[in-house]
């Protein structure tokens, strides 16, 4: 059996899982994971399969083209990798990094260098820019995993001196503050 | 993964709300420190305070940080005085207190607690000179709080010790003078008192606790009311049954916070963890008042008719939320009324709308008591003792806590202000009924006994 990265992106509308699943199934493939997510208008979906070894990973976006191209879906296939050890290498804690503030070009780039340069994570990010004065129409979202020998003070310097030069409220708190407030 | 909406509401606390952790207090036995040369005791106490609690306001300071959450106040709640230090004259408890004082400057801790006599059945001489170093030892320290516990649901109360306290407050006003009588503002006298507040003026360190515990005091009335608001903006006819229940949640989260941060912090000092204290406590904010509920509620103000049942419903749902949240529940628990701690209520009580009647019918359903009430400076010790024993009956009979935190503010009259300063406020001087009068009653003294439902075994 190979096992495979498929990717799947297009505008959204009903149906479009039903027909990526249908097709798989009928190559015999087994689907060991499903993300997927729209923004906006548009749908992205992230499938990890395994398939019988006489489909190639080529055959196996051809034919995932062809029967979707109805829905004027794009599809592409990469084959999964051996799974790498952990990235940072140490244990990490997770945090959850949130700014509020006007919408301007460069903010994602702004913080991920910072995050970036630190050796964390983003585990799971969520941005969404619709202007206005609304706090919640201009807020990002960064699940991050941060090393445990990550020097947070530095760290949370360097994130707030950005956050502020880029005019926006920046809040760095562990997870389990949201987690115990918010669940039971 | 969270959710968007559970990582804004929760920023949304914080940012816009008030939410804090409004007190990690240490609570430090020092029953091991006794002696009977006063300059060992004093050496002993300096040394295992300042051993214990050398890292606490970092260690608050790092893990609030990491939260998000802040931790207003660090504090230290030391064993009864009046117990450890028996041996000794009141001018040499005086010395006790300010080495206490001392070490918490040291520590950095906002205030320490413990300079605390247990009477409620009977005066030993350690209490007796505790007691009579209360002006002194509160005039000239900066940070030491008292407590006198003078009545309870199993003994009675102690109408001896109720007039002693009216005398102690009027002299400590009087040594405070020049500071609006503040020395009363760091004085609780309770009925009931609990072993592990962590809230000031009231904190100790119970007899039966551990050598050391951390007990978390959590705030967030700013929290309630905006939750209580948008809940009428959302649906105008909501019942109050349906409020509850908000008040409820809410209070489920607040008390969340605190346990977390408690336990982090006890983690880390290698100290127990005691309880939650799940108190809706103000500070002198807009926006993180107990006063401004009631005006959410549709009260025209704290103090008008409504009020008590208002509270009531306000004080249960704090409790019935917070005790789902934490299993180890303690300390005072309910919602808090101190005047001058609170903008609304203190403009309540200038506007006439509160009086200190209605503040005592308000004690019976929530924690506390009358706390932090300036009221004029000839107000005789008959009336203070009279009105700390009608508070006392409160507690005695309804087998719960109530307290008396009263400023008789020097050489100022009804209608004047009196200035305590930060957390501690400001306040219009409320008139008193009978306030500069005698009164035999209270002169009768000895023990008012038990009440029936003592007998419980």
């Amino acid at each position: 059996m190979n096992k495979a990265v498929i990717s799947v992106l297009g505008q959204d509308r009903p149906g479009i899982i039903a027909a990526v699943t249908s097709i798989l199934f009928k190559l015999d493939c087994n689907i060991e994971n499903i993300n997927q997510t729209i923004l906006q208008s548009e749908f992205s979906g992230i499938f990890i399969a395994s398939f019988p070894s006489d489909i190639s990973n080529d055959e196996l976006c051809a034919r995932l083209s062809k029967d979707l191209s109805h829905l004027k879906l794009h599809v592409h296939v990469k084959p999964l990798e051996h799974e790498e050890k952990d990235h940072s290498g140490s244990i990490c804690e997770p945090f959850v990094i949130t700014t509020i503030g006007p919408d301007r070009k460069g903010l994602v780039a702004g913080i991920t260098a910072v995050i970036a340069k630190h050796g964390v994570n983003v585990t799971n990010l969520k941005a969404v820019f619709k202007g206005g004065d609304n706090p919640s129409d201009n807020i990002m979202i960064y699940e991050v995993d941060i090393p445990c020998d990550t020097d947070q003070n530095l760290l949370r310097s360097e994130l707030r001196k950005k956050a502020s030069e880029m005019g926006l409220d920046i809040s760095i708190q562990h997870r389990n503050i949201f987690m115990s407030i918010n669940r039971i | 993964m969270l959710s968007e909406k559970e990582i804004i509401s929760t920023i949304e606390m914080l940012r816009n709300e008030h939410l804090d952790v409004r007190t990690v207090t240490l609570g430090i036995n020092l029953f091991d420190c006794v002696s009977h040369d006063l300059g060992l005791l004093t050496d002993k106490i300096h040394k295992k305070i300042t051993d214990t609690a050398g890292n606490l306001v970092q260690v608050c300071n790092r893990i609030g940080e990491k939260y998000g959450i802040p931790v207003v106040n660090k504090r230290i709640a030391v064993s009864p005085v009046a117990v450890f230090g028996a041996p000794f004259s009141a001018s040499q408890l005086v010395k006790v207190a300010k080495t206490l004082d001392n070490a918490a400057k040291e520590v950095e801790v906002d205030f320490i607690g413990g300079f605390t006599a247990l009477v409620e059945k009977g005066i030993a001489n350690g209490d007796r000179a505790l007691i009579e170093a209360i002006p002194e030892a509160l005039a000239e320290t900066e940070r030491v709080c008292s407590s006198v516990n003078v009545a309870s649901t199993r003994a009675g109360i102690n109408m001896d010790a109720v007039l002693i306290m009216g005398k102690t407050i009027k002299k400590a006003a009087g040594l405070t003078s020049a500071t609006d009588g503040l020395a009363c503002a760091k004085l609780c006298v309770f009925a009931n008192i609990p072993e592990d507040i962590p809230f000031m003026a009231g904190a100790y360190l119970g007899i039966g606790e551990a050598d050391a515990v951390i007990n978390v005091g959590v705030s967030g009335p700013g929290v309630v009311k905006k939750a209580i608001d948008r809940a009428i903006a959302s649906d105008p006819d909501i019942d109050l049954g349906h409020i509850a229940e908000l008040i409820k949640h809410t209070s489920y989260k607040v008390t969340r916070i605190g346990e977390l941060i408690g336990r982090e912090v006890a983690a880390s000092l290698g100290i127990r963890f005691g309880v939650v204290d799940l108190s809706l406590a103000p500070t002198p904010n807009v926006g993180d008042s107990v006063g401004e509920i009631f005006q959410s509620l549709g009260l025209l103000s704290i103090g008008v008719p409504g009020s008590t049942a208002a509270l009531a419903l306000l004080n249960n749902a704090v409790k019935a939320g917070g005790a789902f949240a934490s299993s180890h529940v303690g300390g005072l628990s309910g919602a808090f009324i101190p005047v001058s701690e609170d903008l609304n209520i203190s403009e309540s009580a200038r506007a006439g709308y509160l009086t200190l009647e209605k503040l005592e019918a308000l004690t019976s359903v929530c924690s506390v008591g009358l706390d932090m009430i300036a009221i004029p400076g000839d107000t005789s010790e008959d009336t203070i003792a009279a009105i700390i024993a009608d508070e006392m009956a409160i507690g005695v009979i309804n087998k719960k806590t109530t307290a008396v935190r009263l400023i008789p503010v020097p050489g100022k009259k009804a209608g004047d202000n009196a200035h305590f300063g930060g957390l501690l406020g400001q306040a219009t001087i409320i008139p008193v009924n009978n306030g500069s009068g005698s009164n035999r009653f209270i002169r009768f003294g000895g023990l008012i006994p038990a009440p029936i439902q003592s007998l419980t075994n």
